[in-house]
C-alpha cells in the first residue's frame, strides 16, 4: 500500500490500522533522511502550504515548518494574533482568502473541537489537523506511536498509562484512538473532576491512584496540566495535583520496572514532572520532538503525493 | 377568512364566498362520528357545509382530490421561535406563520425570545396586531421575567389582557427557585399556563451535547441527563408546594419521563412537551459536527429516544413541539462551538413524526397529540369537525414520499439538518375559516 485512504488529516478516528503503518514506515524513512548531512528532499517542490495557528503554538507550529521545509514546500505563516481574525473574520473567509493565493495544504491548529472536520467540508485544500480543542491532535500520537515503537518494537500488547488532564486533552483523545487500533492497553489516570464520565466507552480502563497506574505500564505518557483551558476551577492547586499526580524520582525509581516516560511538551517542570524525571534516561521526551518532524514530513509527503503533485 | 393549500400550486385565498370541494378524504379525528370514514367535504364561506359519506357533486371553486388524502382538525404547536421582533432577518410574522401553514399548522404559539421580549402589553399587542390575518392563528407566549431575565416578574395580568395565552422565559432556564416560587404562586391568581425549560447550567459549564460516548468521542464538553433531570425534580417540587400547573417545554431524558410520570400519579398538575427531533435522533447524528443538529435540549442517546416515545404513548408527554429556531447562515455555518442552537422545525416536524414516531404510537394518537393536547394546555377551543362549524383542518397523505427540499422552505431561515432526507407523509394544505 502507498496510499492514505483518506484526503485529510483531521483525526486518528479516520485513520485505518494500514494508514497508520504507511505513516510510520513512511516516517521512518523520513528519520533517516533528516539525520543525514543533507536533510532536504524535492518530494514537495511547488506545493505552497499554510500553517493556520489560531492558537498559541511553538513546537507544534516550528515541527511543521521544519518538516515543510524538508521536503521543500514553500511555507507561509499565519498566527490568529496579528491576522484579521481579530477584525471578526469567519474561518472560512480568512481561509479562502489565504486559499485565494493559491495554497495547495493546510495545517491549522484551532482552539475549537470540530474546526478541522468543518473547514474540510468548505475548502478544496488538504487539511492537516495540528490540533482542535479537546478533539484531536492527530500527528502528535503518531509521533507519540513513533516513538514508543523505537523503545519497545511493537504496540500490540503495549500497556499504556496517560496520566493528567484527560478532559481537556486532544493529546489523549488522538492516543487513545491509535493505540486501541495498534492492539496496545490504555489506562488513564488522573484527578476524577478531569476524566470525562463516559472515557471507558472508548476502551480503555480508568486508574485514579498513579502508583497503580505506573506500575501496571510499560510506558507512562505525562500530559501538561493546561490551566488556560480550564474555565472552572477542577481542582483546589496546583500543589496539591502535584502530590497526586506528580512524577517525582523517588517514585520513579520505587517501581518494580524501568518504564518509559514521555511528554507532549512543553512541560511544566516540578508540576507534571519533575527535572531529575524529565531528563533522566527512562525519558524519551526529546526524541518525541526529533520524531515529530519525521512523522510530519511523512504525514504531509503522503497527503501530497495522493495528488500526484510529485514523487520524491 | 383563509383558505390555503399547498399542492400542486400555492393557493391562497381570502375570498369569503369561495366554495372548496375536498374529495375522498380519510377522517383522522378520534372525537368524530366520522373517525376513519372517508367522505366528501364542502367548505362554503370557511364554514363546513357538508359532510358526507357518499359522493358530493356540488360545484365548487376548488376541488381538492389526491390519492391517500387525510384530514383532522388543523394542528397546533407552542414553541415556534417568530423572531419578530429584533431578529427580523431570521424569520418574521409573515414568513414564520407561511412556515407554519406549509408545516400543516393552523395555530402556532410563539415564544417571546424575541428583542426586546415579548414581556409587556405593547409586544403582546404588537404581535397580535402583527399576526392578523395571516395564515395561522398565533398565540403570543408573553416573557415570565422582564427580558427573560428569570428575576423580575413582568406584568403577567396586563399581558393576559392583551391576548397572551401562557408565559415562559423561552429557552432560558429559571435558576432561581425562589424567583419560580413566586411565579408560580403568582400566575395561581390569573389562571394563566407557565411554561419551562429544565435545565440547570452549573453541572455542565460549556456542556453544547449530550453527555456520553459521543461527546467523549469528539471532544465536546457535555451535559448530563442530570442537568435537566436536577431542574425537572427541583420544578416539580415547586409546583407541588404552590399547588400550581406546570408545563415543562421541552424534555430530552430517559429521568426526566420518570420523575414526570411519578408527579402525575402523585397528582400534581404537570404537564411536559418534547421536541420532535428528540423523539428519533440520537447524539450519533453529530459526528461530523454539524451544527444543525446542536440544539436545546441536546440530542440524547436511544434508551432517551425509547423512553420519550413510551411517554407519549403512556400520556406522560402531552405536547410534541415543532422547536422553529430560525438561524441565518452566519450563526450556523461557523465552528460548532460559535454556531448558534436550534433548527428550523415547522415544516418538517410532520414528515419526520409520520415518519419515526407514528408507527410506534399510530397515527390517530400522533394527530390527536397535534390538534388537541396544545389547545387543552392553553385552554383554546378545540375546532369541531361538523357541519356548521368553521373550518379548521389540515389535509395530509401520511403515505407519500416526501423529500425536504431547501428551495420549498418559507421559512426566511434554512437552518436545517433534513434538506435533502426523504421522509414518507406530507402535507397536503390547510382550510381556516
Amino acid at each position: 500500500m502507498s496510499a492514505l485512504s483518506v484526503q485529510h488529516l483531521l483525526g486518528i478516528k479516520d485513520l485505518t490500522v494500514a494508514d497508520i503503518e504507511l505513516i510510520l514506515s513512511t516516517a521512518k524513512n523520513f528519520k533517516g533522511i533528516i539525520n543525514q548531512p543533507i536533510k532536504r528532499v524535492p518530494s514537495l517542490r511547488d506545493v505552497t502550504i499554510a500553517n493556520l495557528f489560531f492558537e498559541n503554538s511553538t513546537r507544534t507550529r516550528l515541527s511543521f515548518e521544519l518538516a515543510e521545509k524538508r521536503l521543500s514546500a514553500d511555507v507561509v505563516n499565519f498566527a490568529a494574533s496579528s491576522s484579521s481574525v481579530s477584525k471578526g473574520e469567519t474561518l472560512i473567509d480568512t481561509v479562502n482568502n489565504i486559499l485565494a493565493m493559491k495554497v495547495d495544504m493546510v495545517v491549522m491548529r484551532h482552539p475549537k473541537p470540530g474546526a478541522g472536520v468543518f473547514l474540510a467540508k468548505h475548502i478544496k485544500a488538504k487539511i492537516v489537523n495540528a490540533g482542535d480543542g479537546a478533539h484531536e491532535h492527530p500527528t502528535q500520537a503518531l509521533l507519540d506511536a513513533y516513538s514508543m515503537l523505537e523503545v519497545h518494537g511493537s504496540l500490540k500488547g503495549l500497556k499504556v498509562a496517560i496520566v493528567g488532564d484527560i478532559l481537556h486533552s486532544r493529546v489523549a483523545l488522538s492516543n487513545i484512538f491509535l493505540l486501541n487500533k495498534m492492539g496496545a492497553e490504555v489506562v488513564v489516570c488522573g484527578p476524577p473532576t478531569l476524566m470525562p464520565k463516559f472515557i471507558t466507552s472508548l476502551g480503555v480502563r480508568v486508574e485514579y491512584d498513579l502508583m497503580k497506574a505506573l506500575e501496571w505500564c510499560d510506558v507512562a505518557n505525562m500530559l501538561r496540566i493546561q490551566l488556560e483551558r480550564q474555565d472552572i476551577k477542577y481542582f483546589p492547586s496546583l500543589r496539591e495535583y502535584t502530590m497526586l499526580y506528580g512524577l517525582n524520582k523517588e517514585r520513579l525509581d520505587s517501581l518494580s520496572k524501568k518504564i518509559t516516560i514521555m511528554h507532549p511538551g512543553p512541560i511544566n517542570r516540578g508540576i507534571e514532572i519533575t527535572s531529575d524525571v524529565a531528563d533522566s534516561d527512562q525519558s524519551i521526551i526529546l526524541d518525541q520532538v526529533e520524531n515529530g518532524v519525521a512523522v510530519r514530513m511523512a504525514v504531509l509527503y503522503l497527503l501530497a503525493g495522493q495528488k500526484n503533485i510529485s514523487e520524491a | 377568512m383563509l383558505f390555503l393549500y399547498n399542492q400542486p400550486n400555492i393557493l391562497f385565498s381570502r375570498d369569503k364566498s369561495m366554495k372548496i370541494l375536498i374529495k375522498q378524504a380519510t377522517v383522522v379525528n378520534a372525537g368524530s362520528k366520522f373517525n376513519k370514514k372517508i367522505v366528501d367535504i364542502l367548505i362554503d364561506s370557511g364554514v363546513i357545509a357538508k359532510v358526507s359519506e357518499s359522493t358530493l357533486n356540488d360545484v365548487a371553486d376548488k376541488v381538492i382530490e389526491a390519492e391517500g388524502l387525510h384530514l383532522s382538525i388543523g394542528w397546533a404547536d407552542i414553541t415556534a421561535n417568530f423572531a419578530d421582533p429584533g431578529f427580523e432577518y431570521k424569520e418574521d410574522m409573515a414568513s414564520g406563520a407561511a412556515a407554519a401553514q406549509a408545516g400543516g399548522y393552523t395555530a402556532v404559539g410563539v415564544q417571546p425570545a424575541t428583542q426586546p421580549a415579548l414581556h409587556s402589553k405593547s409586544e403582546i399587542e404588537y404581535v397580535v396586531a402583527k399576526s392578523a390575518n395571516k395564515a395561522v392563528e398565533v398565540w403570543p407566549i408573553g416573557s415570565l421575567f422582564v427580558a427573560n431575565e428569570g428575576k423580575d416578574l413582568a406584568e403577567l395580568y396586563d399581558m393576559k389582557l392583551a391576548g397572551a395565552v401562557a408565559f415562559s422565559d423561552a429557552k432560558r432556564p429559571i435558576a432561581d427557585a425562589g424567583a419560580l416560587s413566586r411565579a408560580l404562586q403568582y400566575s395561581g391568581g390569573i389562571n394563566t399556563p407557565i411554561m419551562v425549560l429544565p435545565y440547570d447550567k452549573t453541572v455542565a459549564p460549556g456542556g453544547m451535547v449530550n453527555e456520553g460516548e459521543v461527546a467523549t468521542r469528539l471532544g465536546l464538553k457535555g451535559i448530563p441527563a442530570l442537568a435537566e433531570e436536577l431542574m425537572v425534580a427541583r420544578n416539580i417540587k415547586l409546583a407541588e408546594y404552590n399547588n400550581a400547573p406546570l408545563h415543562f417545554t421541552a424534555i430530552s431524558t430517559k429521568g426526566s419521563v420518570k420523575l414526570i410520570k411519578e408527579a402525575k400519579a402523585a397528582g400534581l398538575k404537570i404537564t411536559a412537551g418534547v421536541n420532535f427531533y428528540n423523539l428519533f435522533q440520537t447524539d450519533d447524528a453529530l459526528t461530523g459536527f454539524d451544527s444543525n443538529f446542536k440544539v436545546t435540549p441536546p440530542l440524547r442517546t436511544q434508551a432517551d429516544v425509547d423512553a420519550l416515545v413510551e411517554g407519549l404513548k403512556e400520556c406522560t408527554i402531552e405536547i410534541i413541539n415543532a422547536d422553529h429556531s430560525p438561524e441565518n447562515i452566519e450563526h450556523k455555518d461557523v465552528e460548532f462551538d460559535f454556531a448558534a442552537y436550534g433548527m428550523i422545525g415547522l415544516e418538517v416536524a410532520f414528515a419526520a413524526l409520520n415518519t419515526h414516531v407514528a408507527p410506534k404510537i399510530g397515527l390517530e394518537k400522533l394527530v390527536n397529540i397535534l390538534t388537541e393536547n396544545p389547545r387543552k394546555l392553553f385552554g383554546k377551543a378545540i375546532p369541531e369537525f361538523i357541519e356548521g362549524a368553521k373550518a379548521n383542518l389540515t389535509l395530509f397523505n401520511p403515505a407519500e414520499k416526501f423529500t425536504f427540499a431547501k428551495a420549498n422552505i418559507r421559512s426566511k431561515s434554512k437552518n436545517s439538518p433534513y434538506i435533502g432526507t426523504e421522509f414518507t407523509g406530507r402535507v397536503v394544505g390547510t382550510v381556516r375559516g
